[in-house]
């Protein structure tokens, strides 16, 4: 995923987090690929992540094993996500507070079916918070487990939970006026 | 056998390996639940094909430096930006667990209600609910401080610490230490415990068990507490306490399913001011809101309060006669009940489970 231009850029300063930048660097991806399957915007995507780490960073400063850090980034990144397409959450301050330039988007946005992309984020709004979130980590390649956990839901229920939430997502889709 | 659940038809779609045989077998030879499965197939087929998205070019090392950037700045230490996902269901856990700052100003609250129920002695034989909000544990926790003094685990064994009207120390009889068994933290505690025979669905062995000696805190009241007041003390005792931690069944080997804890009632003496002039004091420092301060006075002399957050319902049940509080989390994957019993030691249990489950589990207790 590195790019060349990276690799032009002076090496970044030393950090003045190192015990959360690890956690950062793992989890970031995975964050950004959960709010982009919501929001379907790259750059929304990425503003999502960070007010999710920012919080993040308050919650567990030092992540480390068995506290649950990696479950609950991804739940709130769905979250978040879910909040942004629903109209709670319009900000535009990353551009304000940072004078860098956007992180260009992958060439494969500009052929995606903007159509019926927008129907899919119709549904997500539509459908209980629950059954979106579950919808969105699932299909952003979370195991059972990981649902499980982020969710703080016993494993098993994670089937009922996901059987019921594209039953509702295939009627939400049949049964929505064509926007 | 029995027809194949959806669940475990969507599973199957997913994670096959993670199925009985006993499933797959009947599906094979079963027309309705194959029919279920493709119907279940399809759906899942079609939501995984709605949500694909292509992998978003992220540059890690710029977010990080935009991250840093933002953590510095001033404002970051204001509201955070996301909501708490876990803000309830974790929040029961956690408190069950015993440790941190909410814990240390519940243990304030019980001593703020003790000195309202203050003769000599304070030493409650029932539980009753305290709605309390976030900001409720804040404004307890500031009057003495405790964000400053907790560390990341909660309370240091012993120490002091300076109040705007005199000081408190707390000392504990050992440092909070976790034991390989049950039967050492019975050894260690002295407290009648018995392990539950049967566990609900989902939860596992004990994946954990904590000890927490007894804690012992004074509060002396210096010359800024006023007349009436100042130059006595309050000497509230909590402990000793025992918390076991189960772990999930297979699949979640690494959540904590349930907690189940006890403690011996804490109990509060007085020495040199009268219950009322304690109760006044107490209950008039600023930033206690009013509506908390109402209900603490409301308590009576035989009430142990248990705070639960607003908007959490909690009812009122029996466990082996005895009065309890059951806290739901709204969305009902949480659970906690609490209940002092006939010999003086609080309990609860509390799990990512439902009230059904928590009940029995606290029933097979009392």
């Amino acid at each position: 995923m590195e790019t060349s231009f990276l690799a032009q850029r002076r090496p970044p300063p030393p950090s003045s987090f190192p015990a959360f930048e690890a956690f950062f660097r793992a989890q970031y991806p995975a964050v950004v690929r959960i709010a982009y399957r919501v929001t379907g915007d790259a750059q929304a995507a990425q503003d999502v992540a960070q007010d999710v780490f920012i919080t993040a960073f308050r919650r567990f400063p030092d992540p480390g094993r068995g506290s649950h850090a990696e479950a609950w980034v991804r739940i709130a990144a769905a979250h978040a996500a879910l909040n942004a397409i629903r109209g709670e959450r319009r900000r535009d301050r990353r551009q304000q507070l940072c004078a860098v330039d956007a992180t260009p988007m992958g060439p494969e946005e500009l052929v995606l079916d903007s159509e019926s992309r927008a129907e899919v984020r119709q549904a997500l709004r539509r459908l209980n918070r629950r059954a979106a979130t579950v919808l969105v980590l699932r299909h952003s390649g979370l195991s059972y487990a990981q649902v499980a956990e982020a969710m703080n839901v016993n494993v098993g229920q994670v089937g009922t939970m996901l059987r019921r939430a594209e039953s509702a997502l295939r009627k939400e889709l049949h049964d929505a006026p064509r926007r | 056998m029995r027809h194949v659940a959806n669940p475990v038809l969507r599973r199957l779609h997913d994670e096959p390996l993670a199925v009985p045989d006993a499933a797959r077998e009947h599906l094979a030879s079963c027309p309705r639940c194959q029919a279920g499965s493709t119907q279940i197939a399809r759906d899942a087929d079609r939501a995984a094909s709605l949500l694909d998205a292509p992998d978003v070019l992220t540059d890690t090392d710029l977010a990080w430096l935009r991250l840093q950037a933002q953590l510095r700045e001033p404002q970051a230490a204001a509201r955070p930006p996301v909501a708490d996902p876990w803000s309830l269901p974790r929040r029961l856990v956690r408190v069950s667990v015993g440790t941190g700052t909410a814990v240390a100003a519940g243990v304030l609250v019980a001593g703020v209600a003790a000195a309202a129920a203050l003769t000599t002695v304070y030493a409650p034989t029932k539980v009753v609910p305290v709605q309390v909000s976030h900001g409720d544990i804040q404004a307890i926790a500031g009057i003495a401080d405790l964000s400053v003094a907790a560390g990341p685990d909660g309370l240091p064994p012993s120490g002091t610490r300076q109040l705007p009207f005199g000081s408190v120390s707390w000392t504990s009889a050992g440092t909070a230490q976790k034991v390989s068994s049950v039967a050492q933290a019975v050894a260690l505690t002295h407290l009648s415990f018995t392990s539950p025979a049967r566990l609900p669905r989902g939860v596992g062995d004990p994946a954990s068990i904590m000890v927490q000696p007894k804690v012992t805190a004074t509060i002396h009241f210096g010359a800024g507490a006023g007349s009436g007041v100042a130059g006595s003390s309050l000497v509230v005792t909590g402990g000793p306490a025992m918390a076991v931690q189960y772990g999930g069944s297979s699949g979640r080997a690494g959540l904590p399913t349930l907690v189940i804890g006890a403690l011996q009632r804490p109990v509060a003496t007085a020495t040199g001011a009268t219950a009322a002039d304690l109760e006044n004091f107490l209950l008039s420092r600023p930033g206690l809101p009013a509506s908390l301060v109402t209900e603490i006075k409301l308590l009576g002399t035989s009430s142990l309060p248990v705070p639960v957050p607003k908007g959490v319902p909690s009812r009122h049940v029996q466990i082996g006669g005895s009065a309890a509080v059951l806290v739901t989390a709204p969305s009902g994957t949480a659970s906690g009940v609490v209940w002092e019993g006939r010999d003086n030691i609080v309990r609860g249990v509390a799990g990512l489970l439902n009230n059904s489950d928590v009940l029995s589990v606290a029933r097979q207790l009392g």
